[in-house]
């Protein structure tokens, strides 16, 4: 039973419109520090600071770890690209020397942490994550 | 040059130890990554060769392994570099590239030492098989008169406004070492002074565009034809004497659009490179691409051609036989270089898919049907046959990232 019905979800997956719409409904949310209130990204900036751009203030970008799920959902919401086009992308750039990926934090719990503790940093989360009071929402996904 | 044996070897032994891990820290400060690539590929023609490739089925024309070691001061300085062990005949294996890092802030990027090349989109990472979808990317752009590195200094400014973002670099250098046609290594030493090049990409959404101009003044002797130029001059034919120089500027100029949805991508790309003497033609090479994404599984399909401008040559030596030995031979020395000069096109299709079945591993296989729509494209082995070649090539690849 279980096998008919990955393979179903499998042929499902691979006629669908968008190969990825399994993750269409969660909400993704940028969050950075309280002292960074008043900092405007637009999608397009926040796609290209986690690419290696500057957006004109020293903002790190904090990723989580290949193979995170909400990884994945910040790929196809901000980024527009699966995640093997983004680690194929994070490959050229290292193994040019052109830019070094963004620093990687294991878990959204420890997110949450880096992100108080370095307030220049921002980061991603899932929307219905608790955020603790020090932390602001900068930007959300619909 | 430093042959690796069965490199493909070392490669499946490492293999066996790896972990789904990317990049090892060794401590707070020095970092090894690294990457591999085991390609096979088999070449349907009975007695032609391309790109290494014969009618017997080989793993040893593209495969490589890659270790970059990188040592962090701080935040803003570091010392990378990157040691290839190619089993390929034509790159030397060793010290790809090396260079001392400075970036003061997230805009700027300062590098100098041995670099790599960032003439076309894919130069500074044609080792790294991983980050494109092919086994081989388009031959007619990215085997023509390359050499992968040069020494000297590089600046880089990536920033993003609000809806669009501007990425320049700009090089300056020189690089001394084997020259590449038609992707063969040349057997000369090269020269090459003045390297400058200027790259810039803009950006909008995953739509990109991307322009560049390199230049460079380039000197390569090739024993036996400066030999015979000498001759030539000494005869007082001038004109097929200087149509022999292979010293010179050389310019190239490359415009590349791609635009990437979460389901599909599509890449053109345009090169042309033109020398400042008459011996190496003009060469102009491009190739249209489409490919579709379906969760681990990538689907591609590419169009490319090169076009080699016509060779001019002098006509002041008589053409033999003229009843004086000494002059057919000058005349026959003459006209022969000049009949092995690549001066053909050289048309692909290329068919092909490649399933990320790790999150730092891929698996890849290709068909390409290469057609030469004029004789002597540079490309099959043996260029002094006037017979137009065709071929399919079959690849199947194994890329790792680590």
């Amino acid at each position: 039973m279980r096998l008919i019905l990955s393979s179903l979800l499998a042929l499902t997956l691979l006629f669908a419109p968008g190969a990825f719409a399994a993750f269409a409904s969660e909400r993704i949310i940028i969050v950075t520090h309280s002292d960074n209130t008043g900092v405007r990204l637009s999608r397009e900036q926040i796609r290209n600071l986690f690419m290696g751009a500057s957006v004109g203030r020293d903002l790190q970008p904090v990723a989580l770890p290949p193979g995170n799920r909400t990884r994945s959902l910040f790929n196809i919401k901000i980024v527009g690209l699966s995640d093997s086009r983004v680690q194929s992308y994070w490959a050229q750039m290292k193994f040019t020397g052109r830019r070094p990926p963004p620093q990687i934090v294991n878990s959204e719990k420890a997110m949450v942490q880096y992100l108080l503790d370095t307030p220049d940093s921002i980061g991603y989360l899932t929307a219905d994550t608790d955020l603790p009071e020090d932390l602001i929402v900068i930007y959300a996904t619909d | 040059m430093i042959k690796i044996p069965g490199v493909a070897a070392v490669v499946s032994a490492l293999l066996l130890g790896a972990e789904a891990c990317y990049a090892e820290k060794l401590t707070d400060n020095l970092e090894i990554s690294g990457f591999a690539r085991v390609i096979g590929g088999y070449l349907s023609h009975s007695s032609r060769r391309f790109d290494g490739y014969t009618n017997e089925v080989s793993l040893d024309e593209q495969s490589l392994l890659a270790v970059q070691p990188s040592y962090s001061f701080n935040d803003k300085l570091s010392v990378s570099s990157q040691f290839v062990a190619h089993t390929g005949d034509d790159r030397d294996s060793g010290l790809e590239w090396a260079y001392l890092s400075y970036q003061p802030s997230s805009a700027w990027h300062f590098r100098a030492g041995k670099l790599r090349t960032p003439f076309f989109i894919y130069s500074d990472g044609y080792d790294v098989g991983y980050s494109y979808p092919w086994v081989t990317a388009p031959v007619q752009v990215y085997n023509n008169y390359l050499f992968s590195n040069f020494n000297g200094a590089s600046a880089s400014y990536y920033h993003s406004g609000n809806s669009l973002a501007l990425n320049l670099e700009a090089y300056y250098g020189y690089y001394e070492g084997d020259l590449f046609l038609a992707g063969s290594k040349v057997d000369v030493e090269t020269e090459v002074e003045d390297l400058a090049g200027i790259v810039a990409t803009i950006s909008r959404n995953n739509l990109s565009l991307r322009m560049s101009y390199h230049q460079a003044r380039n000197t390569t002797e090739i024993p036996n034809v400066s030999e015979l130029r000498s001759q030539l001059y000494a005869l007082g034919y001038n004109d097929s004497a200087k149509s022999l120089e292979s010293s010179g500027n050389v310019y190239a100029l490359q415009t590349s659009l791609s635009y990437d949805t979460l389901n599909s991508f599509y890449k053109a790309e345009w090169v042309n490179i033109v020398t400042g003497y008459e011996i190496a033609p003009e060469i102009t090479g491009y190739y249209l691409m489409a490919g579709r994404v379906i969760n681990d599984w990538t689907l591609h399909a590419t169009y490319s051609r090169s076009e080699y401008s016509a060779v001019k040559m002098s006509n002041e030596l008589p053409i033999p036989p003229t009843g004086n030995p000494q002059q057919d031979m000058l005349s026959t020395a003459y006209y022969q270089v000049f009949a092995s000069t690549p001066n053909g096109n050289l048309d692909s299709y290329t068919l092909g898919t490649r399933w990320d079945f790790r999150m730092n591993m891929a698996l890849k296989a290709e068909i390409t049907l290469l057609e030469e729509s004029r004789s002597r494209s540079g490309f099959f082995m043996s260029p002094a046959n006037d017979s137009t070649e065709n071929a399919y090539l079959y690849q199947v690849a194994w890329e790792w990232i680590f």
